[in-house]
């Protein structure tokens, strides 16, 4: 049976919570309230009290009797009106309730006082009443005031009950008939304490149970939000694990795994399912099932054209049913049956407007899903979609570049074999195996060898060229160790250096920052740079090659010669694929214009900088900059 | 003049193994040809060289790697010395001596790998070494 999913979810938790609060304080004002009204009955009552006691037969002192009762018939009419007073802000209303209230209490043991003394002191049946008072303070008002009015009034019967024996307070005894009245004595002495000492009581009871009954059902209301708020946590807590999945997990079946595995947990859920659609939208495939319904439906395919349920669903509508009752509905309805699912909720997978499967979860329950439930589904079915799309994008990536690294190292040996054998054979023309060779024939065969032997290391830049273009190797982010480049760069042309007259120097700090790269790609881009300053360096000139280390962990290299430098004009295309300075091919010939590209290249992939500085004639200045881990300089 | 020792050498290219030949044999050395895995293991089980030089891409990108595997296996030629020849040098690097060290490492004498094309010495040179002639 198909439920519509409500347009606007639950209420927000702050204002539940607030709601609540208001409703507690509005019923403890209500309370405070009774007890004014349940005042009006006060005056009266001493007043007919007096009277008909005076009638019995006893002797009270009916002045102040009277009097006290006025005094409270004033004091209830004042809170009258100030209760009256709303105010909208909970915080003032609620300190302002418990001001009132402590007046009350003050000013109703006062009044006590003032009546227990006349009717007796200590042994007046009137003290009673103080014991509900006590409780009543102690549910309405904090610890503190609630101790301080019992200590108040324990202190101030015995302040009053020293003073009348002492006679500094005279005692007004309670005279029935002329005669003191001896509480045990007359049965009737008896029944007027038992009489006030069981209203005392109940009326105690009535006014603590109400109270009580009020809060434990309060309590009980927070007690569910805390648990809603505890449930809301682990479902953010389990959006917030397939959120991480997504950033840091690439592959597919171990997206899909999490994902349905942190589902399940968070719904409490039997069973949670993947469907994918396929290309043509014809068939959903299940991709991945957690639970119960693992083996149900591992590998099973439904036909959309024969399960309008799931076209609906395509469609975008989400599919709940607290029963699963008509079984044919479902294309695998047996086999839910079988698992006693009750309760299913199906949503659909959807990136971009473009619906790529269905997300199912399953439960044995009846009635299992609420609409909060299903708000929470479809939020997770969003992220679930994204995942699935990010780990199917990034194998097909990775496919093609393992397709391409494959090619181009076909294409290089290709290009390459053959004139590794067309160097072979001139070896062994050259070697004077197939005879003598005069000085012209060995000219124009070393001429040979040495244009066969340019293509070669065309070939090779080529190739790391391509390779460098290739999408972001992110594969290749390890430390990079300058200092052991430098070495083996040192290594690499002290020898070519020194045989052509040429100073070279080194120079490495002590320590250098790490940084995340490629380390052969920064060695390729290192070695093109000295080799070309030694190549364009005439004998009697200096190469200098200085690594240093800025303060925010980025490192700066340093290459200078003096040799034949760069033409002004020359310098915007220097970068370029192929490109040869003029000055530079009358020095070498063979030279391929791919070095400089390639470093570029390099350091540019690593977020760095290259800047030049030359003059022709008088030397070059390359400065590399690779940044340090924090900040890239693209 | 007696043989420096025997050669068998494996390699799909006809010009390579054309020169190589004529060079090993100009310098001494009695040379046979093997044109693919399988030729090289028949040639190696009836007549064991002192040496031998094996291309790796030749009918596939790693029969050389997968006849060295092979040897690695059979006893009776873990003393062999293998001289690696590939246009490959780098990648070979680049997959790392992880991937080919069952056949790289220390425990086996395969550990010499040239890049084609060779230099004539540097390729007598070594089979000087290793021979101790």
């Amino acid at each position: 049976m198909m439920q519509d999913v409500p347009a606007n979810g639950p209420r927000e938790l702050p204002e539940e919570i607030d709601e609540q609060k208001r409703v507690v304080y509005k019923e403890l004002k209500q309370r405070t309230l009774w007890f004014i009204k349940l005042r009006w009955f006060v005056p009266p009552s001493i007043a007919i009290g007096s009277v008909v006691a005076e009638q019995i037969g006893f002797r009270l002192s009916l002045g102040i009797l009277f009097a006290t009762a006025a005094f409270i018939f004033a004091y209830n009419t004042v809170f009258h009106f100030m209760s009256r007073r709303q105010d909208p802000d909970i915080v003032r209303e609620r300190a302002y309730i418990r001001n009132l209230t402590r007046w009350q209490f003050g000013l109703d043991f006062g009044a006590m006082f003032v009546l227990i003394h006349v009717t007796g002191g200590i042994a007046s049946p009137l003290i009673f009443f103080f014991i509900f008072h006590i409780i009543f303070a102690s549910i309405l008002l904090p610890p503190r005031s609630s101790y301080g009015f019992a200590t108040m009034v324990v202190a101030g019967m015995i302040a009053m009950t020293a003073a009348e024996v002492t006679g500094r307070l005279t005692h007004h005894p309670l005279v029935l008939n002329g005669k003191s009245v001896n509480l045990i004595e007359l049965p009737v002495h008896l029944l007027i304490i038992l009489v006030f000492f069981g209203a005392s009581l109940y009326i105690t009871a009535f006014f603590t149970s109400s109270i009580m009954t009020m809060l434990r059902k309060r309590i009980s209301n927070l007690v569910d939000l805390s648990e809603a708020v505890k449930r809301l946590n682990r479902k953010l807590n389990a959006l917030y694990a397939m959120t991480q999945a997504i950033g840091s997990i690439r592959r597919f079946e171990q997206v899909l795994k999490i994902v349905t595995t942190e589902l399940g947990q968070v719904m409490g859920v039997v069973g949670i399912s993947i469907k994918l659609l396929s290309q043509d939208g014809k068939e959903l495939r299940f991709v991945a099932a957690d639970g119960l319904v693992a083996d149900v439906f591992k590998s099973k395919v439904v036909e959309v054209a024969k399960s309008p349920l799931n076209r609906e669903i395509i469609e975008g509508k989400p599919f709940v049913t607290g029963h699963v009752t008509r079984r044919e509905m479902f294309q695998f309805g047996e086999d839910l049956a079988a698992a006693q699912i009750q309760s299913v909720l199906f949503v659909p997978l959807v990136v971009e407007e473009k619906v790529i499967g269905i997300l199912g979860a399953y439960c044995k329950y009846p009635e299992r899903f609420t609409p909060e439930e299903v708000d929470f589904f479809r939020q997770a079915a969003g992220l679930v979609a994204v995942a699935i799309e990010n780990a199917q994008a990034y194998e097909s990536i990775e496919e093609l570049i393992q397709e391409r690294s494959k090619f181009m190292m076909r294409v290089a040996h290709n290009l390459r074999s053959p004139l590794a054998a067309a160097i072979s054979i001139l070896d062994v023309v050259r070697g004077g195996y197939q005879g003598e060779l005069n000085e012209d024939q060995s000219e124009y065969l070393r001429r040979i060898d040495r244009r066969i032997r340019t293509m070669l290391a065309m070939i090779n830049e080529l190739l790391s060229l391509a390779k460098s273009r290739e999408v972001r190797r992110a594969l290749a982010h390890k430390p990079v160790d300058f200092k052991l480049l430098a070495g083996r760069i040192e290594r690499t042309f002290q020898d070519e250096a020194r045989h052509k007259g040429i100073i070279f120097e080194m120079q490495v700090p002590g320590t250098m920052p790490v940084i995340q790269g490629d380390a052969d790609m920064v060695e390729q881009a290192l070695e093109n740079l000295v080799s070309n300053a030694v190549k364009y360096t005439p004998a009697g000139g200096k190469v200098r090659a200085e690594f240093s280390a800025a303060a925010d962990g980025s490192v700066k290299i340093q290459i200078s010669d003096t040799g034949i430098g760069i033409p002004t004009a020359d310098r915007a295309q220097l970068f370029s694929e192929f490109f040869r300075a003029e000055n530079a091919r009358v020095m070498d010939e063979h030279g391929t214009g791919l070095g400089l590209a390639l470093v570029k290249e390099i350091v540019d992939q690593h977020g760095g900088r290259i800047i030049v500085e030359s003059e022709e004639g008088l030397g070059s200045l390359f400065v590399v900059h690779f940044p340090g881990p924090a900040r890239r300089l693209d | 003049m007696a043989s420096k020792g025997s050669i068998l050498l494996v390699d799909d290219d006809r010009d390579i193994r054309d020169s190589l030949r004529i060079i090993l044999e100009g310098n001494g050395y009695t040379v046979r040809m093997a044109v693919n895995g399988r030729e090289a293991m028949e040639s190696l089980e009836s007549n064991m060289p002192d040496v031998m030089i094996l291309d790796i891409m030749m009918s596939t990108d790693t029969e050389g790697f997968d006849l060295a595997y092979e040897l690695k296996n059979k006893p009776q030629f873990t003393n062999l010395p293998i001289i690696i020849l590939t246009s490959f040098l780098d990648k070979v690097r680049e997959e790392g001596p992880d991937q080919y060290q069952h056949i790289l490492g220390e425990s086996w004498p395969a550990k010499w790998m040239f890049e084609k094309p060779v230099a004539p010495k540097k390729l007598l040179a070594k089979i000087e070494s290793i021979l101790g002639v």
